[in-house]
């Protein structure tokens, strides 16, 4: 079936059987590989996007789905090569170690801030909560929320203490 | 080492760094080899056992083999090769039989996953199932099903002892003093048994290998690894080939806490390649047989019998660990070494008898996680010594600091503790002092009054050494651009941990060079890097990071020696600074390293010198093999002391419970880069925090594994957080390591369970003795109800749960008043 | 996902019946061992985040699925005094959790739907998909029968409605016929205003299946208990007065459930976290 989407503000039309998900579309037919598999069953988050403003887990959404829809991913993150504030959040606070979940988790992290400018700490956890990380155990991932949101402080910047 | 780093003053090492790799993974940039693809490239699927242990009677892959766009189909009857880290016992593909769920018997490589994934159901298995050995304890009886009758004729590392005849690929001694004589002083002797289930690591990016077997043998493998050069190795073993017949690139890696240790898929899908011609052939496992078909972490079961004074010294300890491996032994006969010589934890006891079981079974197998049995063993190690403080009525924190080992402690393996080794109680006090260990503050007790909810707190200890040979060895290669800046090479494999960050901040304050300037190579290629044992065992800042300040001190060395030509002065009367060499008692008499980097010429032309490249090389020293009968020598390169302390609630009617905080301290001798170990600290205690509120393994009486996928195998989500963590570095200098620097990769995740369930008994008085620690067990308990099976359900041969009788008695006390 | 299937998005609601229509013969005819040449084994996609875990799973197989979406009239959710609350077969958990008259009037809705898996999950499935999903489970069904709602099922041959209390019918089994759509879900307007609360039990902080959900709602001297994960459907215990005691609510409850042991948890714990659930429910809900 044929299917036109907009990625990242850009134009793709592409042939696709009806059962390819969308998250294989974007990895595979378009390259876009930032995206990740973690379960392939809704649950690790790690394949969040935008689908038409909204996230959501790519490998519950089939292709065939998104014709005709805008479809917005990690990669389109970045302005001309400058990360973002997010992305220079993630950066600054070591938000990152493995790197497999980050591209989801960001998507999430900008959902949250748009629906919510200055997120408390629950509000934070609950915006995440659909992205699963193995590696930072998340307190790197919510100060630099805090940070982009304007709201770190001394008192919620956790710091490494010397005994 | 130390000496020649001078720790005062440094400009790079100490510092909250940037991530040298934040960049391309925060753009999704990085490419990892699940991302990857090449030309020509096939897809591969496994056809899995639905049986704990059967016998194969027939497989018929014609079905598969006819199907168009299927390249290769491959069974077990095709394959003569055997595979084993240090107990050579697994087929690439089950032949005769199979010994657990999920093991693979067939597999099909073909143009597309789809149409693999038909072939793979087209594939007809006749299947005889046995009874299967399920329990560990079972396992054990005489008479029991044999997962590996030919044991007895299997080849192995000799360091390892399997036992013929029976279910026990390895058995560990250790005997230090004499038991006895220390329970006939013992005023208390304390008994009971302790369990783990098995747990699986989950990195986000499950196991996935592309490889390449082309004309001549020539062999190029992609994958998702902690240890290219232990890839290569145990694959040409398996295959006996030359090793430079065999080249492993590893990209970034998307996570591996020891799951991607050793040798995994790579050996199933270079077969498929050889047979489909040369194309290249992509397996990665699905979430499902991330859980199934890869390995996971040993189950255990711990019995403690503590003799001790009533003054609270511990007189003996008589240890005994049960390891479930399952159905391979993979990594699970040295953690069960490991466990042989660490298993007392970092306490001076006089007198210990310690005999540790790898033991096989009918289920997915154990290879090495995080804390190589340590998180294991320290669940009910650090339990045990509660219920002892409890006991003799002392408390906890008092009765753990008087027989912490200190400088002049001799371990259990008769190594004696100096002042450098490390401070546990200086740890211990810090994870105390930071929830207030022993009282409940204002704001506490205010709380318990809010909510009708009971507030406990817990501690606990952990070490750990890294579990490794004792003629463990690395190299790095650094090598000036022309430019002036360097690349550094190091075997050691960025997986999350930040060792490529450590590595450049070492090299840049090494040389004295800012971090823009230095390159860590990330992807990882046997061909190009430096020879390193394997990215495991918390071993990698001192053994690479020596590695990496003697290759900058080579450098510098040839940098000198050329730029004393070109200056007309001795190398001893040079100093360089970022951009230059020159001579320090007339510091405009100087050449710049760029001039150096790839040869110096002179103004008429002639040229000295050549491409600065620095090379280090460091081996562990000292560390000797340890007595088969008695455990004793030196195993241990460095020992990593700390303590977390859990603040815990409780709803006494319901068994709900809440982590308020938890503080981990750790004595790293030098924090290389502080958000770098706030990052393992945190990362590995809530890892830890998963593995002791929801994550384990449970089968059906049959070996089916019941939870295979994250609707009931959880891990903890942004949500499970403690309220608070606080995350606190000891600094007692590693004297061999760099800068003082010693590992934190695994630390964090050992010791935090009991330290939650010792907080929980605190607060409702139910005394846990197996993970996870559920609500409804911790109701169960504070009701003396029946503990229900926490990993064999329905199990007709009796339960996999500890007895939970607790044997007290008192040999040489007088009767009580 | 690695089983095929077609899809199919019909504009209006005829075809859409129409293929469901042919589904339901073809369905027929192959369970006696005939063969049509038109038609397939369809299933209805709207989220999509049960039906493909299940195709994904091999528990479902179909060979069509309709994707409900872009049908005209399946979108939204519209409140009326005379009409009382719909939902249609597009409306998804987090849309609920943003309507105003939801929040204003059945605050029982939200509730139950807030702490349903993840933020993304909630963002594409739907309130219809949950309950023909008939989880025992399910986090929707205990306010839906709170609150007395009724399923408007509609096929070829017409139209039909079912109140909730007779819509589960077994472990994942509904009343639905194979060729029928749940096209509305209607919340009386008599129920607006009913205060209630639902409590989950789960695992972990984080999303998880319930292992056991309970709501209770208060109208009208009326009290209602809906409870998930405690039986092979969702149950609705009625027949509660303001006034009962907490005791002979709780047992009323506990007459109605019937749970069993599994790898989540033991019927034990079941049954006692029914009970400690409904007496806490009785003191917090006013």
């Amino acid at each position: 079936m044929k299917i036109r989407v907009m990625v990242n503000g850009g134009a793709y039309e592409r042939d696709v059987e009806a059962h390819r998900t969308l998250l294989r579309f974007l990895r595979e037919d378009l390259g876009l590989t930032g995206t990740k598999e973690g379960c392939g069953a809704g649950e690790c988050g790690a394949c969040t996007v935008f689908l038409n403003g909204k996230t959501v887990n790519s490998c519950m959404v089939l292709a065939v789905e998104a014709d005709g829809a805008e479809v917005e991913t990690i990669e389109g993150e970045a302005e001309d090569g400058r990360l973002s504030a997010i992305q220079a959040a993630f950066d600054r606070h070591h938000a990152i170690q493995c790197g497999y979940c980050t591209g989801g988790m960001v998507m999430s992290v900008r959902e949250l801030l748009r629906k919510n400018p200055k997120p408390s700490i629950a509000q934070i956890k609950e915006g995440i909560e659909g992205n699963f990380c193995r590696c930072t155990g998340y307190q790197q991932i919510i100060e630099a929320v805090l940070d982009v949101s304007g709201q770190l402080t001394p008192a919620n910047k956790g710091e490494l203490k010397y005994a | 080492m130390l000496e020649n780093t001078d720790p005062s003053g440094l400009a790079v090492v100490g510092r909250p760094e940037r991530r040298v790799d934040g960049v391309e993974k925060v753009t999704g940039d990085a490419i990892y080899t699940s991302d990857m693809s090449l030309p020509g490239m096939l897809y591969a699927q496994v056809k899995k056992s639905p049986h704990a242990r059967a016998r194969i009677l027939r497989v018929d892959a014609s079905k598969a083999e006819s199907l168009p766009g299927v390249r290769a189909v491959l069974v077990g009857s095709e394959l003569d090769y055997r595979l084993g880290l240090y107990v050579v016992d697994k087929d690439i593909l089950a032949k005769k039989e199979v010994r657990h769920y999920g093991e693979a018997v067939a597999a099909v490589a073909a143009d597309s996953l789809e149409i693999a994934r038909e072939a793979v159901e087209l594939i007809a298995v006749d299947y005889e199932p046995l009874p299967p050995v399920l329990n560990h304890m079972d396992a054990l009886k005489p008479g029991a099903p044999l997962v590996h009758p030919d044991l007895g004729s299997y080849d192995y590392v000799p360091v390892f002892s399997p036992q013929a005849g029976t279910n026990i690929p390895n058995l560990s001694k250790l005997r230090k003093g004499d038991v006895d004589k220390g329970f006939a002083e013992s005023e208390w002797i304390v008994e009971r048994e302790y369990t783990n289930p098995s747990v699986q690591h989950v990195p986000m990016e499950t196991h996935v290998a592309i490889v390449e077997w082309k004309s001549g043998d020539a062999i190029t493998i992609w994958t998702s690894a902690q240890s290219p050069f232990t890839v290569r190795a145990l694959f040409c073993y398996t295959f006996k080939l030359p090793l430079n017949n065999v080249r492993v690139v590893v990209p970034h890696v998307g996570g591996g806490f020891g799951g991607k240790a050793g040798i995994h898929l790579e050996p199933l899908a270079a077969c498929l390649s050889r047979k489909a011609g040369g194309r290249p052939v992509k397996l990665q496992a699905s979430r499902e047989e991330e859980f199934s078909l890869l390995p996971c972490r040993s189950a255990l079961t711990y019995k403690i019998k503590t003799g001790v004074r009533s003054d609270g010294r511990i007189l003996a300890q008589e240890l005994t660990l049960y390891w479930d491996a399952g159905a391979y032994a993979d990594y699970a006969v040295n953690v069960t070494r490991a466990s042989g010589y660490s298993a007392a934890g970092p306490y001076d006891i006089p007198n210990v008898k310690l005999d540790a079981y790898t033991i096989y079974t009918n289920k997915p197998y154990g290879t090495a996680y995080r804390g190589f049995g340590h998180v294991e063993f320290f669940w009910g190690l650090e339990r045990h010594l509660e219920l002892v403080a409890g006991v003799i009525g002392m408390d906890p924190l008092e009765f753990r600091k008087l027989n912490l080992l200190k400088p002049g402690s001799i371990t259990i393996t008769g190594e004696t503790i100096a002042e450098h080794t490390g401070d546990p109680t200086k740890c211990l006090d810090a994870a105390a002092k930071a929830i207030n260990y022993g009282r409940l503050t204002q704001e506490e007790a205010e709380r318990e009054k809010r909510t009708g909810r009971k507030i406990g707190k817990g501690i606990a200890t952990l070490h750990k050494a890294p579990a490794m040979p004792s003629f463990t060895a690395t190299a790095a290669i650094v090598k000036m651009n022309s430019d002036g800046s360097v690349i550094v090479n190091v075997g050691l494999t960025e997986i999350g941990q930040g060792s490529a960050t450590a590595i450049a901040q070492i090299a840049a304050e090494r040389l004295r060079f800012p971090l823009s300037k230095i390159k860590v190579a990330i992807e990882k290629d046997t061909d190009k890097e430096p020879y390193d044992w394997q990215t495991v065992a918390s071993k990698g800042i001192i053994l690479s990071g020596n590695a990496t300040v003697l290759a900058c001190e080579d450098l510098l060395k040839e940098a000198y020696e050329v730029a004393a030509q070109v200056l007309r002065a001795q190398p001893i009367d040079l100093d360089h600074d970022a951009e230059k060499v020159f001579v320090r008692h007339r510091p405009d008499r100087s050449v710049s390293f760029a001039q150096l980097s790839v040869g110096y010429a002179f103004p008429d032309g002639n040229a000295i010198g050549g491409p600065l490249i620095g090379v280090g090389r460091y081996v562990a020293q000292g560390l000797s093999n340890l007595d088969k009968e008695t455990g004793q020598g030196l195993p241990a390169l460095d020992w990593t002391y700390g303590a977390h302390g859990v603040i815990a609630e409780v709803d006494l009617e319901t068994g709900e419970y809440q982590v308020i905080k938890v503080a981990s301290v750790f004595d790293v001798g030098k924090v290389i880069n502080p958000e770098i170990v706030r990052g393992q600290a945190i990362g590995g205690m809530i890892q830890g925090l998963g593995t002791a509120i929801c994550e384990g393994y449970i089968y059906d009486d049959q070996g089916r594994l019941l939870n295979p996928s994250f609707t009931d195998n959880k891990i903890p989500t942004a949500k499970d957080l403690p309220e608070e963590i606080e995350s606190i570095a000891v600094e007692t200098a590693q004297l061999d390591g760099p800068y003082g620097a010693r590992g934190v990769g695994e630390h964090p995740m050992i010791s935090v369970a009991p330290a939650l369930g010792n907080a929980i008994m605190q607060a409702s008085g139910a005394e846990l003795l197996h993970m996870p620690i559920r609500f409804e067990d911790v109701w169960r308990a504070m009701r003396n109800r029946e503990p229900i099976d926490n990993w064999i359900t329905k199990t007709p041969t009796g339960s996999c749960r500890s007895d939970p009788a607790t044997r007290i008695h008192s040999p040489n006390r007088a009767a009580a008043p | 996902m690695l089983q095929r299937f077609e899809y199919a998005a019909p504009t209006d609601r005829a075809e859409l019946l129409r293929l469901l229509a042919e589904s339901a013969e073809y369905r027929a005819q192959a369970e006696y061992g005939a063969r049509t040449e038109h038609g397939a084994m369809a299933k209805l996609l709207a989220g999509g985040t049960d039906l493909l875990v299940n195709i994904r799973a091999g528990v479902a197989k179909p060979s069509l699925v309709i994707d409900v979406k872009k049908v005209a009239g399946y979108a939204g959710i519209s409140w009326s005094e005379s009409e009382g609350l719909i939902i249609r077969p597009a409306v998804t958990i987090n849309e609920i959790l943003r309507d105003a008259a939801v929040s204003s009037r059945f605050p029982l809705l939200a509730e139950c739907a807030r702490d349903l898996a993840s933020y993304q999950i909630r963002n594409r499935a739907t309130v219809i998909g949950n309950v023909v999903n008939a989880s025992p489970c399910s986090d929707m069904a205990p306010a839906l029968l709170c609150l007395g709602a009724r399923a408007l099922v509609a096929s070829s041959r017409g139209r039909r409605e079912i109140p909730f209390s007779g819509f589960f019918t077994g472990v994942k089994k509904t009343a639905l016929g194979s060729d029928e759509i749940l096209e509305a879900i209607v919340v009386p307007a008599s129920s607006a205003g009913a205060r209630g609360a639902y409590r989950k039990l789960k695992r972990i902080a984080g999303h998880d299946l319930g292992i056991v959900g309970v709501a209770l709602s208060r109208k009208d001297g009326l009290v209602k208990i809906g409870i998930s994960s405690s039986a092979p459907t969702p149950i609705l215990v009625e027949g509660l007065e303001e006034g009962d005691s907490v005791d002979k609510v709780a047992a009323a409850a506990r007459e109605a459930i019937s749970p069993i042991s599994d790898v989540r948890c033991s019927k034990e714990y079941r049954e006692f976290m029914v009970e400690t659930f409904v007496k806490r429910l009785m003191r917090e809900v006013a």
